[in-house]
């Protein structure tokens, strides 16, 4: 391919984009066919950049962007296994999502606002993945979040929708401070911003960054923490569901929440022992908090919210066991199956004229074959059910915890019984058992737009445990490691048997458990029987609450505080003003214009000067 | 004749035509008005394009000078260089602007347009001047015609206060400087006494000031130069200013004279006393954190839209401060491309806040909210303009702050991770905030139009399209700017490879750094500390 190919791959969503917003505001087909037509080519792009990297022939492609005194900060390109493959997922996962949004958007007013959105979305997420340094990953780091802010508060005139954009933003810059802190921290001791520059330097020198070495890692993670929305940070993710149900699948499920573990990838090379711990830990909480209030929620896009945060949590802890081929993997099959999730509940949600509700559905089995399928499909992907995707990735992680953490490895099976549980919860709800509403009655199977795609990813789903995505990518992260077979269906019972018997053993009991519970169920019967724990988890560990209280504490007490003191200085300024106005005013009083007036302080002038000349 | 001097000369000259011409020629006159501030930016624009810092054996480009009263040591002397030359065309840039969005005013047309002529003519004139008599009187000429513009043509119950307060204030940080140029002239021994910036500059790179002296020409020059640029506490002036004058002259005030302050820092008070200037570096920064944080915060309290622009204006030169606080190339750099850059952005801002006022007839946002679905355009264009507020990439003001942070990292971690949490966090809830209150939302507004006519959506777009090109392409602005502060890095101690004939500006090609070449840990270990 030749080099201005390659930058196509990263501008021509932005061009669509652009193009759309100037120009084509006003005619909807147009600029859906742009959008789609833009992220199709990029996705081919990508496809003939993972032909050149086979081959070996991936170009590295840098321009300077900027450079003051000892600041260089580059623009570029940078192809390896890594960022093919991710570039493959995002563009690949994204067209098949644009293409469902044809339909699902329809007859929306903003139809073209919301494609040029898209698109500015995709240009966005690639920027990620292509760059060769911090400071390009940290703008569009930015550009992420500003066109997650755009899409979230799609429909602006929804004050829920507008408040869950506003906290999905300011959440996310929370955790680019600490991210920028440590790019500026990581240059000011290296000298460079190029992964591939640092790494070097690090490889030459592992004790360069001395006594920060544990506090660089820990800031850049901070970035991870924000975007792939990691305890404590994880509180914008639910509410992000407030935007158009292919953005939940693209945005908050498929691609840029997975953006913090494909950043964490990236830059594996600066992360210590000590930071590995705490990113393992922190991903283990999250996975565990958020299926713990999964189990507990209604909302059919918000359930799958919580589940998107749990197995990023899986990710993450992959990251944490040193093991980021594994969290690649985990990626790539998440970004399938959550994505097909995501698209099957919005074609749900579409077919109940909007209805989120799970305990307003039930028996879609019947009115929506396709959509029952493909979502079935999806649900034991996810439960990491043998042989489908879902199992090869998990066993991965939960093989890497068995050897590094037990206490995590646990953990991980806790969190698999309960993906289990709270999938088929939900699974039962809406496809099985009596209908809970009317709606149902008047349900009908989406249009082909929308379930072709839904058959595409469920196949994804199925086979993508054997695309030999770990041999792909294993050779980049330890290039000593043995070939490994493309082809090896029983290799997870092979390498960790543990880790996997113990797996099917979690999704056995967690199917049992929420068959028992919710098969046939009107409504929920947990609450009746733990009231004060279902309570909790209905309020999210009461996350939201403690934030609200802190945000008003350390924030908005303060700035009442420094505004008053503001109004005190003018205050100030006022009084000088004041004093000078009142003495003018004082004096004016000698000014009468009476000529005796003036005759007599005249004399009484001259008197005082006569006392003091004659006393001296 | 160089194009410096048609650019602030032009729009001088047809304030003067205006005045000739009978009020009821309204047309004409807001014609012609128009007709230069196009002119005088299109110059602009072909300057900036033109422009080669390496191409004059001087360093400055289109520079102009005739003797005008040799007996004092005044000439006429006009240039550009890196520091200058994105001042100028955001300056030029801005006034057409302004001109352009002031089609709402009818009352004394005439005297509204030859007044706002006068002020952008005469700051781009202060830009353009490297002779401190010109540098002064033209900023002199820009202040006064602020005066009038609030007090005749403002708005709010509060305008003639603010009128008063706005003049007083910058009058007395006007003098302040004054009593500093004086004194920086007088230092000079008494047959070689000159005005000339260049020359002086040569001159004390050369014979260092007599210690006693500086010690109290910085601080004035600090606080007169920090006065006009609303640096904190002196900032309370600005929202209320901002808040009350009429549209056009709120764009050329916060956009283009608050920078005067700013340069005349980085080109005069830093490059003449720069042992003086170190030893100031830390309550720089101190005070310019209290802009970038504390009216961050006060931003965060304000319920009324022009009050929340006007504190996030002062907020923003703040970044500024920090970059000039760092004493380094990369710090300065960044300040440099901060004034642009907010420049355009201040200017932006409050061309479409006064849109909204004519609109709404109030800019209370609590009264707000759902705007955007009946004025998509001015909605879209504000809301961007609020994101590059809060430091949105893409935008020009991202690499300004950035490389401020880069910039003053070695000087004060401390100092640095305040203003990263003031950028993204402090601007962030304050940008957002406004953004969720005003345009978002439900609530319905039938009666209101948005501007559809493409010619009314020019200043809006060419001020955006200025914010976004040196968003995407900074190195327009950076290379130039880098060129120019070199030598005044160098002056800080500071050691840099290459920089170019620039550098024969200041005398200092034979010239060897004053300090000993310090390593990064001790500078950073005593932040502004003495250095010798």
């Amino acid at each position: 391919m030749h080099e201005p190919l390659h930058w196509l791959i990263l501008f021509l969503p932005l061009l669509a984009a652009m193009v759309i917003t100037l120009f084509l505001q006003r005619y909807p087909r147009c600029s859906a066919a742009l959008s789609v037509g833009a992220v199709l080519a990029s996705f081919l792009l990508s496809v003939g950049v993972l032909a050149e990297f086979l081959d070996g022939r991936a170009p590295d492609i840098a321009l300077t962007w900027l450079q003051v005194g000892s600041l260089q900060i580059q623009f570029g390109l940078h192809f390896d296994a890594l960022s093919a493959l991710m570039l493959l997922v995002v563009t690949g996962v994204g067209s098949v999502i644009h293409i469902y949004s044809v339909g699902y958007m329809r007859g929306d007013p903003h139809y073209a606002r919301f494609f040029a959105e898209m698109s500015l979305f995709t240009f966005s997420m690639l920027g990620i993945v292509v760059s060769n340094n911090f400071f390009q990953m940290f703008v569009f780091w930015e550009l992420v979040g500003l066109s997650s802010y755009l899409l979230i508060g799609f429909w602006y005139q929804r004050p829920s929708a507008a408040d869950a954009a506003k906290k999905a933003f300011l959440t996310n810059r929370l955790g680019d401070v600490g991210f920028l802190i440590g790019i500026v921290l990581a240059w000011a001791v290296t000298g460079t911003l190029s992964f591939a520059g640092m790494k070097d330097q690090l490889l030459r020198d592992p004790t360069l960054f001395n006594t920060t070495a544990t506090v660089v890692g820990l800031l850049i993670f901070c970035g991870a923490v924000g975007k792939s929305a990691q305890f404590p940070l994880h509180v914008w993710l639910p509410d992000a569901m407030e935007g158009p149900t292919p953005v939940s699948a693209l945005i908050h499920a498929a691609t840029m929440v997975a953006a913090g573990v494909y950043m964490l990838c990236r830059v594996f090379f600066i992360f210590t022992h000590h930071d590995l711990l705490v990113i393992a830990w922190i991903g283990g909480i999250t996975a565990l908090l958020s299926a713990l209030i999964a189990v507990q929620q209604d909302d059919i896009k918000r359930i799958l919210a919580y589940s998107t945060l749990s197995q990023l949590g899986y990710m993450v802890m992959a990251v944490g066991f040193s093991a980021p081929p594994a969290a690649m993997f985990h990626l790539t099959t998440h970004a399938f199956f959550k994505a097909l999730l995501f698209l099957g509940a919005g074609s749900v949600i579409h077919a109940l004229s909007q209805e989120q509700n799970i305990w307003q559905m039930g028996r879609l089995r019947s009115k929506m074959p396709l959509t029952y399928w493909t979502f079935l499909a999806g649900t034991l992907a996810l439960c990491g059910l043998w042989p489908l995707s879902g199992a090869f990735s998990k066993d991965a992680i939960l093989a890497a915890a068995w050897e590094h953490n037990k206490a995590l490895f646990a953990l991980g099976e806790l969190v698999a019984f309960l993906t289990t549980f709270y999938m088929f919860r939900l699974f039962f709800v809406v496809f099985l058992g009596k209908p809970k509403s009317d709606l149902v009655g008047h349900a009908h199977e989406s249009p082909r737009i929308m379930t072709y795609p839904l058959v595409f990813l469920a196949a994804a789903s199925v086979v993508g445990g054997f695309m030999g995505i770990t041999q792909f990518i294993t050779p980049q992260f330890s290039p000593a490691s043995a070939r490994l077979p493309i082809f090896a269906p029983l290799e997870p019972f092979e390498t960790s048997p543990v880790a996997a018997l113990l797996g099917l053993a979690a999704i056995a009991i967690g199917f049992v458990a929420a068959y028992v519970y919710y098969a046939g169920a009107e409504s929920d019967p947990l609450p009746g029987k733990m009231k004060e724990v279902c309570n909790v988890l209905r309020h999210k560990f009461y996350f939201d609450e403690f934030y609200a209280g802190l945000v008003d504490v350390c924030q908005d007490k303060p700035a009442r505080a420094i505004n008053l003191c503001d109004i005190g200085l003018k205050l100030l300024v006022r009084l000088t003003h004041g004093t000078a106005e009142w003495t003018g005013r004082v004096l004016r009083l000698v000014q009468t214009g009476n000529l005796q007036t003036y005759t007599l302080l005249l004399a009484a002038g001259a008197a005082l000067v006569l006392y003091f000349m004659l006393t001296r | 004749m160089s194009p410096l001097t048609i650019i602030f000369l032009l729009p001088l000259l047809t304030a003067l035509v205006l005045a000739l011409i009978p009020r009821n020629f309204r047309f004409s006159i807001r014609g012609l008005a128009l007709l230069a501030g196009l002119v005088s930016m299109l110059i602009a624009v072909h300057a900036f394009c033109k422009f080669d810092g390496q191409a004059s054996p001087s360093g400055f480009r289109f520079e102009e000078r005739h003797a005008w009263a040799p007996g004092a040591g005044i000439s006429y002397h006009v240039g550009a260089d890196g520091l200058n030359l994105g001042l100028i065309l955001m300056g030029a840039v801005v006034l057409f602007a302004a001109l352009c969005v002031s089609w709402r005013i009818h009352t004394r047309e005439k005297e509204y347009y030859i007044l706002l002529l006068l002020m952008g003519g005469g700051i781009l004139g202060a830009f353009a001047s490297l002779d401190l008599f010109f540098f002064y009187i033209l900023h002199e000429l820009a202040l006064v015609p602020a005066f009038i513009l609030i007090g005749v043509w403002g708005v709010g119950k509060d305008k003639n206060y603010a009128a008063y307060q706005i003049t007083l204030y910058l009058s007395l940080g006007a003098l302040l400087v004054l009593a500093g140029l004086l004194a920086v002239y007088l230092q000079m021994p008494g047959a070689s006494r000159t005005f000339d910036i260049v020359e002086l500059t040569r001159y004390f790179s050369a014979h260092p000031m007599q210690s006693g002296a500086e010690h109290w020409i910085f601080p004035l020059l600090l606080i007169g130069f920090g006065i006009l640029v609303s640096l904190y506490p002196f900032h309370t002036w600005a929202p209320l200013g901002y808040g009350t004058a009429p549209t056009g002259a709120a764009m050329i005030h916060a956009g283009v004279l608050k920078k005067f302050g700013l340069y005349g820092l980085l080109r005069i008070a830093l490059p003449l006393m720069p042992d003086e200037a170190q030893r100031w570096a830390l309550i720089i920064a101190a005070l310019g954190l209290g802009n970038v944080v504390l009216c961050g915060a006060v931003a965060m309290r304000q319920r009324e839209l022009n009050m929340l622009l006007g504190n996030s204006s002062v907020a923003h030169v703040g970044f500024a401060f920090l970059g000039i606080a760092s004493m380094s190339l990369i710090g300065f750099t960044g300040a440099v491309v901060v004034m642009v850059a907010h420049g355009f952005l201040a200017a932006l801002n409050y061309a479409l806040s006064g849109y909204l006022r004519e609109e709404l007839k109030t800019l209370d946002m609590d009264q707000m909210g759902g705007l955007l679905s009946r004025l998509p355009f001015i909605g879209t264009v504000m809301i961007m303009a609020m994101m590059a507020a809060c430091g949105l990439p893409g935008f020009a003001g991202f690499f300004g702050e950035t490389l401020v942070f880069f910039g003053s990292w070695h000087r004060s971690e401390v100092v640095t991770v305040l203003a990263i949490w003031g950028a993204l966090i402090v601007a962030g809830v304050y940008m957002l905030r406004a953004i969720r209150s005003i345009w978002h939302g439900d609530k319905q507004w039938p009666g209101l139009s948005d501007v559809t006519n493409p010619w009314r959506r020019l200043p809006y777009g060419l001020l955006l399209a200025a914010l976004l090109v040196f968003g995407c392409f900074p190195r327009l602005l950076t290379d130039n700017i880098k060129a120019s502060v070199t030598p005044v890095a160098r002056l800080m101690g500071e050691e840099i490879a290459g920089g170019g004939s620039v550098l024969k500006v200041y005398g200092l090609n034979s010239f060897s750094p004053r300090h000993p070449v310090e390593d990064n840990a001790s500078g950073a270990a005593v932040p502004g500390g003495p250095h010798r």
